[in-house]
């Protein structure tokens, strides 16, 4: 018989669930923590293997992961299972899910780029007038930023720009290759700002290294994993959350926990498909919905993936100096900065990662053969090429909602989900594409291939909105604490509850918007509001 | 047998003299060498008719060649691997491999009078002309065209990927590609 000694039940064990554990475990706080999915042991379920044996020889399984263009054969088994997990979208408008159903979620996998937002994108609404602001500045997210980039160990360069925030990061002080020397050079003739990338270190990043194991060393914190929830309960006289429903992924056995308070952190659609799902007299459309807007604004970062490809002439054949090529860096949001009307044909801004040091697609050359052969060898390591992420606008219409009859291996009502780029997104690729080939050019560089065709929305797996923070209750789900305003004892903490989202890639603000929100919860608690 | 599976049987069970066996060990983690299914047997075709197996054939030899000592399609089978991967592929795509193989050949047979797999290098290299536009994001529209634009990429992949490319790699000291961590079932 279990002893239900918990203070807060988390859901979730990714980048928010981990950093509730760890600052509420620390804090004193008996945590229990929900997880879907299985523990991963990095000994035992990982050996180096040689493409050419595996069964589809590095092709991967025909269709067995139709929406995760990340999946190879080689990590096949670590991105949640479509069909034991399906959901809908517009046949128009496919919609590309990116899961992890493992302890420590996708954080096994992040890319780890790290980049503070700013007052461009939490006032950005007093900056052009588009959407809402964010109930908080950057001033109050700030504090929190500092405490995460140490804690994430992310490396970069500060440059002081209002629209990239400087951060506690390790000096990035490498030198540039030859020809990053004259991609910066071009970019800055041209008036682009430019920087190194922004990442987290060390051999592995995850929740399950960096936060999971000081947060159970303080005996604080009980893990489960294989428990699906598939519903949070209320109690009928305060409204308050009382209870969790959750499922054992193996058995199907149906499991209850109390929760005096609940932390959710399932991710940003799993969030919001199961507030959807828990239902009651007192929220008949979905928990703390009383402002009708959950499930709505889903908004994510647009990709157009090697928008520009080239190649840097005098490293053809394996020529030219040693350190003429290799670098990677990265390019903020550089227009529209001025506030009022726009300077270009859309709202907002894209960002750049660029490289240098990588070998073209054998697909960019209209060639064959022996010929295609010998310009392989000839473009081996000459390349260049850029990638864009543009801020995409959050709107009402662009939403999950429940499927009517579809449900999960467990029995769980799915989600349907819809989002499309609109002429606003498809403007800026364009602009991002040519400004590209500009500064490739410039660069003396030949380009091989420009286009400025975006990947479907979720692609890009930064997926926001759905269960935002607001000032005003009736258009959003939370507060600025990721409390939600209709019950007090339920805290969102993952991308949900972004209003807006830049093109700054959000789990570094997860985290910080976790620290700030559970800080807030302990002195709660401490002042018995809780 | 292969060539290659015998030289690595060869090597992997030395001839058991009775004077060399070794006592049987209680030790439970015993070290055994295996060869994988793909290396003992010769692969059973399922999927093309002999004629659009003959056409892709053709065809994987045309866009990767062997050349100077490196493995191409044809040492890298890769057309045979390619008929188990269409097999298993959804709809569309083994319709738009076995419409355009047939229709390739048809060409050829208009063209020429004879099956594509028995044009001389200039008359079917002529026929790939499709391939000679500039890359666009969008696959082109007609069909023949968006078909040698995917079989090129599938080819060039299946040999790459192959064991033939990985072993020619080994031997001729260039660094080895394809070796990665691998994921089992986390159950
Ligand atoms: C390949 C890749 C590259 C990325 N690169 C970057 C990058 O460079 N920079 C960046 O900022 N972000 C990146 N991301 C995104 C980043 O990983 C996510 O933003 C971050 O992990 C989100 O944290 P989360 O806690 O919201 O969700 P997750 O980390 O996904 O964790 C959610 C957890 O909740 C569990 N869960 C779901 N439903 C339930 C349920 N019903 N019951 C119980 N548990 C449940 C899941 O199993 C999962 O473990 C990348 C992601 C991937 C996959």
């Amino acid at each position: 018989m279990p002893t239900f000694n918990h203070d807060v039940v988390i859901i979730g064990s990714g980048a928010s669930g981990g950093m509730a554990a760890y600052i509420l475990a620390q804090a004193g706080v008996k945590c229990l923590m929900l997880e879907a999915g299985p523990m991963v042991d990095f000994t035992r379920h990982r050996s180096m293997k040689a493409v050419y044996d595996l069964p589809f020889r590095g092709f991967g399984e025909p269709g067995r992961f139709p929406h995760i263009t990340q999946a190879s054969e080689f990590d096949a088994n670590l991105w949640t299972d479509e069909k034991k997990n399906p959901y809908s979208h517009p046949e128009s408008d496919p919609y590309y899910w990116v899961r992890i159903r493992l302890l420590g979620g996708k954080t096994l996998r992040w890319g780890r780029a790290s980049w503070r937002l700013s007052d461009y994108e939490f006032k950005g609404k007093d900056h052009d007038g588009w959407g809402e602001n964010w109930p908080l500045t950057l001033a109050d997210l700030a504090p929190f930023y500092d405490r995460v980039e140490p804690l994430f160990r992310v490396s970069g360069r500060n440059e002081g720009w209002p629209q990239l925030p400087d951060g506690k990061l390790l000096a990035d002080d490498s030198t540039e290759s030859l020809s990053m020397e004259r991609f910066l050079a071009s970019a800055k003739k041209l008036g682009v700002p430019t920087t190194k990338p922004r990442r987290a270190t060390g051999t592995l990043a995850s929740s399950v290294n960096l936060l999971l194991p000081a947060a159970q060393a303080t005996g604080n914190l009980t893990i489960v994993p294989n428990a699906i929830v598939r519903e949070i309960g209320v109690d009928p006289k305060t409204g308050l959350v009382n209870a969790v429903h959750y499922i054992d992924r193996r058995s199907k056995r149906e499991y209850t926990v109390p929760a005096k308070t609940l932390l959710l952190g399932a991710s940003t659609l799993e969030s919001t498909r199961l507030l959807l799902n828990s239902r009651s007299r007192q929220y008949p459309t979905g928990l703390a919905n009383s402002s009708g807007v959950l499930g709505h604004y889903l908004f994510d970062q647009f990709y157009v993936k090697n928008t520009v490809t080239a190649i840097v002439p005098e490293a053809r054949g394996g020529k030219g100096p040693r350190n003429l090529m290799g670098g990677a860096g990265y390019v903020p949001r550089f227009t529209n900065l001025k506030p009022g009307k726009p300077e270009k044909n859309y709202l907002r801004g894209w960002a750049w990662d660029f490289g240098s040091g990588g070998t073209p697609s054998p697909e960019l050359f209209p060639q064959w053969g022996d010929e295609l052969a010998r310009t392989m060898a000839d473009v081996q390591g000459a390349g260049f090429s850029m990638t864009t992420m543009g801020e995409s606008l959050p709107r009402f219409e662009h939403k999950l909602t429940i499927h009517p009859t579809l449900r999960d291996e467990w029995g769980i009502p799915a989600p349907h989900i819809e989002q499309r780029y609109t002429d606003n997104e498809h403007n800026m690729a364009k602009d991002a594409m040519e400004t590209g080939v500009a500064l490739c050019e410039g660069a003396g560089f030949e380009v091989l291939a420009a286009h400025s065709q975006m990947v479907p929305p979720g692609e890009s797996i930064h997926e926001l909105g759905t269960c935002r923070m607001g000032a005003d209750a009736t258009k959003s789900v939370l507060n600025s604490f990721n409390q939600a305003h209709d019950v007090k004892n339920l805290f969102v903490l993952d991308g949900s509850a972004f209003p807006s989202g830049g093109v700054q890639n959000p789990t570094l603000t997860i985290l910080a918007l976790t620290v700030r929100a559970t800080e807030y919860l302990l002195a709660q608690k401490k002042q018995g509001k809780l | 047998m292969k060539r290659r599976h015998l030289l690595q049987t060869l090597a992997a069970t030395p001839a058991l003299l009775p004077a060399q066996q070794t006592n049987p060990s209680p030790d439970e983690n015993v070290v055994l060498t295996v060869v994988s299914p793909e290396s003992a047997g010769l692969p059973v075709r399922r999927f093309f008719t002999p004629e659009q197996f003959a056409t892709l054939q053709t065809l994987a030899d045309l866009i990767a060649p062997s050349l100077d000592g490196r493995p191409g399609a044809k040492d890298a089978e890769a057309a045979a691997f390619l008929d188990f991967l269409l097999a298993k592929s959804p709809r569309d795509r083994q319709v738009l491999y076995q419409r355009s193989l047939d229709t390739l050949n048809r060409t050829a047979r208009t063209k020429h009078q004879k099956a594509f797999s028995e044009l001389g290098p200039t008359e079917a290299n002529a026929l790939l002309a499709p391939l000679k536009v500039k890359w666009t994001y969008a696959a082109p529209t007609e069909p023949v065209a968006a078909f040698l634009r995917a079989a090129k990429a599938d080819i060039i992949r299946a040999t790459t990927n192959s064991r033939a490319v990985a072993e020619a790699n080994i031997a001729g000291r260039r660094r080895a590609t394809g070796l990665n961590p691998y994921w089992q079932v986390i159950e």
